[in-house]
């Protein structure tokens, strides 16, 4: 049984008097000779135990001299020792490599990583502090193998894409589940009003700062013990705590910075000459008079994009947090304060958060504790991503050949789009949410070996956006002014009893066993009201409305759980976790309510048998696998298995009602089982360690919206039908080149590889409007779905397409048929590297991301590349088309046929491949002696950058934008999509 | 033992709490949507809502329209431009909305005639309109289907259409109808309504009226001439409804003297035609127009052409029926100038009754000057083409009387200047079966231009 380590007490220390024998020691480091503050003393195969105190003192009752101490620090390498005859023990403690030591969080419980069976990655919080980002998803971004995570855009507080081993459901969400401090949270958007395909996102409601730790559990063996939330894979959020006998310790971290785009928007279109130009061909072309017979006439020259962004959009953050503990009581209580404008003006997002997390030993026995987080949050928004109607779409499709202004100084109006000054300075949209998570339980030790955990959380949400549309607009002219206002209340109760025995069981059998219950509650409530025609801009509440429209609805549903976990260890060589979950849900009739989620995970450390070579190359080898199903209910209407008819079908002022949807009393939970195998290798002394995981999930009985006849008056209804297979592999690296006192280099690499492949589905579902996309049996999810340019005709500089039967050389193209996957958003590799150095006082971090062999559809170009077809301004990929025979070029002659309507050229979906300098930190901390004279543990300055270098091939401003976040069958498409921002900052770190 | 107690009970109440114990809000069960007379009401209502939500809110009208020579794509979006240079595609999202708008309609219906003969505390009155209303909804529905998707018997298409005629319970596939049996099914269920709707009923209501002016319009299109005179005659006939002296009023107000049958459009039901029309300048998207010849052709002092403005940004015409601040417009869907010029075409066909006198009367009202005679159906076709521009009445009289190939040969096109829009095929007098529909009906085929 070495080092077996299967609850930390990091956050719970239970102190019992049972033995017979005190032992009392000082633990230092060797790096510096000074205190480990805060270290693990357990007594092998108990949860006796204590940590170390401000001076790095201990006292422990051990029950006699047989016990052997387990010493731990997360960074330090653990130590094993036997009491012996001896009353005091000091000792030192080396720099660990760290990785193969750490806890790791998991469901309901932690464990050492060297005996986890499952594949969990981890990104802990001194990995991605003060970097700035309004959300932790974003800060985790390319530093969990196998877990893809794209900006779908870059607005403050927008939403994000988040993918663990792949997409597994087409009409349920394929998103994880996140689970903050025990407390499975709210993490689809609840803001109703959109802006486009533009969505908020409600991880950034929390404070970055505040988290020491985030898990990903990836199979089945890590996710079953959430059953049937799990089959996306749960995201485990851990927030910091105080320790026990701690002074207080004050943090407090601060930078600004500035944000840019990375590319100009403006580089992305022709200036007034060459549209009037193109104008000009398009015509001769066909046979008709130029529309711009002077085309350099240069009357106006408008850059429609020079308006709508900040070059220098500031960005601030101020955390305050202070924690500590006495004897009884450990605490941590956190202030934050962040502040971000959008790069495209009038988008803003403002944080303000308050976290108190407590921990009190009511008794030997008792302990009570809560964590409480209040946020409240402002964002300003605007019409924008995936919206012609917005900013972009305006500074887009507007020629330059235009004033921005009408000689009465009211803005230009251009076909439909609105002007896009207007639309960044006068588009009114708020959005204010207060969300309270907040956890209290109660922990009593019934015996050494056995727990009770009772806890209840909420999570409660409102949200109130309030949307004015003014007359500069013209959703405002229309109507002489347009408000909305509403509010949503989502509210989440969740109580949950765990008992857990932990006990070992003589000799080298170590046994945990945990029985668990869970009851979860949510319900949401909208209401809305509406506003049209106000005596003037100056009037914007609804009160001043000559019409005013409201309504309200509300639903709800309900998820019972019982869970129990098994976990054996033999020798800390042989070790199995055996989880079964039973989830009955209110989303699916009596009939089938209930699913059962099992899984078995094992695990071999070969490197603990005697025949393997000690001291050779390889110190460290655990064999892994593991096996089981999870299930999925998120994302489908709370009454899908109904057949229901609903009102609001009224006419000329009369209610009427009319059918809804069509009943499934079938309906059940969507499964996904999901089989893994995997090693951790620790190689020279641990230098080196590699993690390696391959999985296969197949998800069978798809949540889906199955196409129904239209003739059947229904679009479509919830059934069990489909199947999608995700294959992949992870692989992650830890390395430490050099690790000395005053000089440390450490590199972590992760890459991984998912393909998501439909392998059932009733008919082929098209995407998106145009169709873009296309879900079909035996093709990759997020495929293109285009008419395949073969080349353009050097001769004529028409398109010559690909027909089911060949090319159109000798066979007619017909768009309604010769339609191809061309392509694929799934990227083939994924994943990040950091390189961090620290010199004496400096630190130096380089992080890359990248994203390999994926397709990026530039939907924009579909659009601005349109061969005089439309009256709007072109890309300046136009500029390239064939004009005279020989032309060799991919841009078609500018004549209609070649641009018509109902052609998706395939030329649109790019490679999409992108590396990208996400981060670069430099910073310096004072020395220690002299942060000590003023009175301080540590001063720390520092430069950071954020998305500095993107290397791509890609055309549009962004490789990495998803512009219709809105529906999630969409990946990989820009289309009037704000960009991510590049962010340069300076802050300090001040701990006292 | 009594520690155990307690975490057993604890347990225990928390496994108590039933958390499935959740209903819906905001719906009732199909079961019991229509089992009283509040329920017959509520869903009556709902079928006028269904037949203005996607059909009769201005998609029908514009479909027909802009793949004539009166009205044209100038925007953006696909749909509308695949419409106006004849290259509809099965993915087409208008064709395929308005597929779907019009079979919700005809589900809406097959509810209401399976359920309201079962309704205890309806009295027969109450039934017998709400069964009219339901086989009127269905025949128009049918009729306008047949018209887009299916054919005429012996002057265009080959296929009729799937003709539900049972409350969709489960995922039915049905074939398609022949023509013939679609236009029995239409035929029969226009006559069924004639006999069960009452003469009056509320402003925007169905009634006989409007029922006799469908089966003019029917047996028209199906070139019974006689039939067709007979019922325009009842409803011309008929006193509730008279030719305002002047047509614009006929637009710029609602339900109007000569409205047989109008959806009421208002603030909480907005219609969706004006957008498509009024340019940015005026509050609306812009993104149709009316031709240039088409507008050039109406002579000056024609009343019809006030109803036509010029966005001076866009350089286009465009109408101006449609044109209420909020959406507002109403939908014409039976008139009684139609009644008239229906009577002087059946009339002239047929050689007899006094079809000049009812082209007579709709020149007059329009203050142009009579005609001396009627050369040809294209004089009654022509005064159709100005009366009901914008109406959705243009593309069935092209392609019911066989002139849709001579007269869409060379439509110039604002968007493809130098490049006008032909249809040359015949088999695309038909727009394609959505494809949503075929991928979920193996029953379906598609129309032949479109395979």
């Amino acid at each position: 049984m070495k080092r077996r380590l299967l609850i930390l007490p990091l956050l719970l220390v239970a102190v019992l008097a049972i033995g017979q024998k005190e032992v009392s020691g000082t633990i230092t480091s060797a790096e510096d000779g000074i205190p480990v503050i805060g270290a693990s003393i357990l007594v092998k195969g108990t949860s006796v135990g204590t940590v170390t105190d401000v001076d790095g003192k201990y006292t422990l009752s051990v029950p006699g001299d047989d016990a052997v101490l387990v010493i731990s620090y997360t960074g330090l390498k653990t130590i094993e020792i036997t009491v012996g005859n001896r009353t005091r023990i000091d000792l030192v403690m080396e720099s660990s490599v760290a990785f193969l030591d750490e806890v790791v969080v998991t469901g309901y419980g932690t464990q050492g990583r060297r005996v986890l069976t499952s594949a969990v990655s981890s990104v802990k919080a001194e990995d991605i502090q003060n970097l700035p980002s309004a959300s932790i998803d974003q800060l985790v971004q390319g530093r969990a193998a196998g877990v893809q995570i794209s900006s779908n855009s870059g607005t403050p507080g927008g939403g994000m894409f988040v993918r663990v081993r792949g997409t597994t459901s087409i009409t349920a969400s394929s998103d994880p589940l996140y689970v903050i401090d025990g407390i499975p949270v709210v993490s689809t958007p609840l803001e109703s009003q959109g802006t486009g395909g533009q969505r908020t996102n409600p991880l950034a409601d929390l404070n970055p700062a505040d988290i020491e730790s985030v898990e990903v559990l990836k199979d089945a063996s890590a996710t079953a013990i959430y059953g049937a939330r799990a089959a996306n894979g749960v995201v485990l959020i851990t927030t910091k705590r105080g320790k026990k006998s701690q002074n207080a310790r004050v943090t407090l971290n601060a930078y600004a910075g500035a944000q840019n785009f990375a590319r100009d928007p403006s580089d992305q279109l022709v200036n007034a000459a060459e549209f009037e130009t193109l104008i000009n061909e398009a015509r001769a072309n066909a046979g008709a008079a130029p529309l711009y017979p002077d085309a350099n006439s240069g009357k106006y020259d408008t850059d429609w994009n020079s308006f709508i962004y900040d070059d220098a959009a500031p960005i601030y953050n101020a955390d305050l947090s202070i924690s500590g503990g006495s004897d009884k009581v450990r605490y941590f209580v956190s202030g934050n304060y962040f502040d971000q404008d959008g790069v495209l003006i009038g988008t803003k997002f403002t944080r303000y958060t308050g976290r108190l997390n407590l921990d009190f030993d009511a008794s030997d026995k008792i302990k009570l504790g809560t964590s409480i987080l209040y946020s409240r949050n402002d964002r300003t928004r605007i019409g924008n991503d995936d919206n012609i109607s917005g900013a972009m779409g305006g500074a887009y499709f507007l020629p330059p050949n235009i004033s921005p202004y009408t000689a009465d100084g009211s803005f230009t109006k251009f076909s439909i789009f609105e002007n896009p000054i207007a639309v960044v300075n006068f588009d009114d949209r708020q959005m204010a949410v207060n969300r309270i998570l907040a956890n209290i339980y109660g922990e009593w030790e019934i015996l050494p070996y056995l727990k009770f955990k009772t806890s209840g959380s909420v999570d409660y949400n409102e949200i109130k956006e309030d949307n004015y549309a003014p007359t500069q607009l013209n959703t405002g002219v229309a109507v002489a002014g347009s408000a909305v206002s509403a509010v949503t209340l989502d509210d989440n109760l969740i109580w949950e009893n765990i008992l857990t025995f932990q006990k070992g069981l003589g000799g080298e059998h170590y046994l945990t066993v945990l029985l668990g219950q869970s009851l979860q509650t949510s319900r949401n409530e909208f209401t809305r009201a509406s506003g049209q025609g106000f005596p003037s801009n100056d009037f914007r509440r609804i009160t001043s409305a000559a019409i005013q429209t409201s309504s309200s609805t509300g639903t709800e549903w309900g998820i019972s759980s019982l869970f129990g976990r098994l976990n054996y260890d033999f020798a800390g060589k042989y070790i199995v976790t055996v989880n079964v979950r039973r989830d009955g849900s209110s989303r699916f009739g009596e009939k089938n309510r209930w699913g059962t989620f099992p899984s078995i995970g094992a695990a071999w450390r070969l490197s603990q048998e005697p025949f393997f070579p000690q001291g050779s190359f390889i110190n460290e080898l655990k064999l892994r696998g593991s096996y089981g199903i999870t299930g999925n209910q998120s994302g489908i209407d709370n009454f899908a298995s109904l057949g229901l008819w609903t009102g609001g079908a009224n006419y000329t002022s009369s209610a009427g009602t009319r059918p809804l949807q069509l009943a499934n009393p079938n309906l059940k939970w969507e499964e996904t089982t999901q089989l893994d195998f995997g090693f951790d290798l620790g190689l020279l002394n641990e230098r080196i360690v590699l993690n390696f995981d391959w999985y296969n999930k197949y998800t069978r009985d798809l949540l889906l919206d199955v196409p129904l006849p239209r003739t059947t008056g229904f679009i479509s209804q919830t059934q069990n039908f489909g199947e999608i297979e995700n294959e992949g592999w992870e692989l992650t690296i830890n390395a430490t080149p050099f690790r000395k006192a005053d000089f440390t280099w450490d590199i972590s690499f992760n890459v991984a590889h998912n393909k998501a492949i439909v392998r059932k589905l009733f008919a082929p579902i098209e995407i998106y409007n145009r169709s873009p996309f296309r879900l079909e049996e035996g093709q990759p999810v997020f495929s293109f779905w285009f008419h395949d340019q073969i080349e353009v005709d050097a001769q004529t500089g028409d398109i010559i397409w690909r027909t089911v039967n060949g090319t159109s050389r000798t066979e007619a193209f017909v768009a309604g048929r010769d339609r191809f996957f061309v392509g694929n958003a799934q990227p083939d590799l994924f994943g990040g590297i950091n390189n961090s150095i620290t010199f004496k006082g400096f630190d130096f971090s380089m992080f890359w991301q990248y994203s390999l062999g994926n397709e990026q559809l530039n939907w924009t170009r579909f659009f601005l590349e349109h061969g005089g077809t439309r009256n709007t301004n072109f890309m300046r990929s136009q500029l390239d088309r064939w004009q005279k025979p020989g032309d060799i070029t991919e841009v078609p002659r500018m004549a209609s046929k070649n641009y018509a309507a109902d052609l998706r050229p395939s030329r649109l979906v790019e490679d999409g491949s992108y590396i990208r300098l996400k981060n670069l930190t430099v910073g310096y901390s004072l020395p220690a002696s002299l942060t000590r004279k003023m009175g301080m543990q540590k001063l720390r300055v520092y430069l950071s950058g954020q998305n500095l270098i993107t290397i791509t091939d890609y055309s549009g401003l962004d490789p990495e934008l998803t512009g219709t976040a809105a529906t999630v069958l969409t990946q990989g498409i820009e289309f009037f999509t704000f960009p991510q921002a590049r962010v340069m900052t300076g802050g300090l770190t001040l701990i006292f | 033992m009594k520690k155990l107690l307690y975490i057993l009970i604890i347990s225990v109440v928390a496994f108590s709490c039933d958390v499935f114990d959740v209903e819906p809000e905001a719906s009732v069960s199909d079961n019991a949507a229509i089992t009283n007379a509040g329920g017959l009401k509520a869903a009556v209502n709902g079928l006028y809502d269904r037949l203005q939500s996607g059909y009769h809110n201005g998609r029908l009208f514009i479909a027909g329209d802009i793949s004539t020579d009166i009205s044209q794509s100038v925007g953006t979006w696909d749909f509308y431009r695949e419409m106006d240079t004849y290259r509809v595609s099965p993915d087409n999202n208008e064709n395929r909305d308005l597929f779907t708008a019009i079979y919700q309609v005809v589900n809406q219906a097959n509810n209401i005639i399976a359920a309201a003969p079962g309704v205890a505390d309806a009295t027969d009155a109450v039934k017998n309109q709400s069964l009219g209303e339901a086989y009127f909804a269905r025949g128009i529905s049918f009729f306008d289907a047949a018209m887009y998707w299916g054919g005429i018997p012996g002057v265009y298409g080959t296929l009729g259409i799937s003709l539900p005629l049972e409350p969709s319970r489960e995922a039915v596939t049905l074939p398609r109808a022949s023509i013939q049996e679609t236009w029995d099914q239409i035929e029969a269920d226009l006559q069924q309504a004639v006999s069960l709707l009452p003469e009056t009923g509320a402003p925007a209501r169905i009634t006989k009226a409007a029922a006799r002016g469908m089966l003019a319009r029917m047996y028209l299109y199906l070139k019974e001439y006689g039939q067709a005179s007979d019922f325009a005659t009842q409803v011309i006939n008929d006193t509730k409804f008279k030719l305002p002296d002047d047509y614009t009023t006929v637009f710029t107000g609602k339900l109007s003297s000569e409205s047989i049958f109008e959806m009421q459009f208002d603030n909480a039901d907005q219609s969706a035609i004006r957008t498509w029309y009024i340019p940015t300048s005026a509050g609306g998207r812009g993104d149709l127009a009316a031709h240039d010849e088409f507008y050039n052709a109406i002579p000056a002092e024609d009343e019809r052409k006030k109803l036509y403005a010029y966005d001076a940004n866009a350089k286009f015409y465009y109408p101006t029926k449609y044109s209420k601040a909020g959406n507002i417009d109403n939908i014409h869907v039976l008139r009684l100038a139609e009644m008239y010029l229906i009577r002087a075409e059946a009339d002239f066909l047929a050689g007899k009754g006094n079809p000049l006198a009812d082209v007579n009367t709709i020149r007059v009202r329009a203050n142009l000057a009579p005609l001396v005679a009627i050369n040809s159906v294209d004089d009654i076709l022509n005064e159709r083409k100005v009366e009901f521009a914008f109406e959705g009445q243009r593309w069935y009289d092209l392609v019911r009387t066989g002139k849709a190939l001579t007269v869409l040969a060379s439509v110039p096109r604002n968007n493809s200047p130098g490049a006008p829009a032909t249809l040359t095929d015949a088999k695309r007098q038909v727009f394609p079966i959505p494809s949503v529909e075929l991928n979920a009906n193996p029953n379906s085929v598609q129309n032949d231009a479109y395979k």
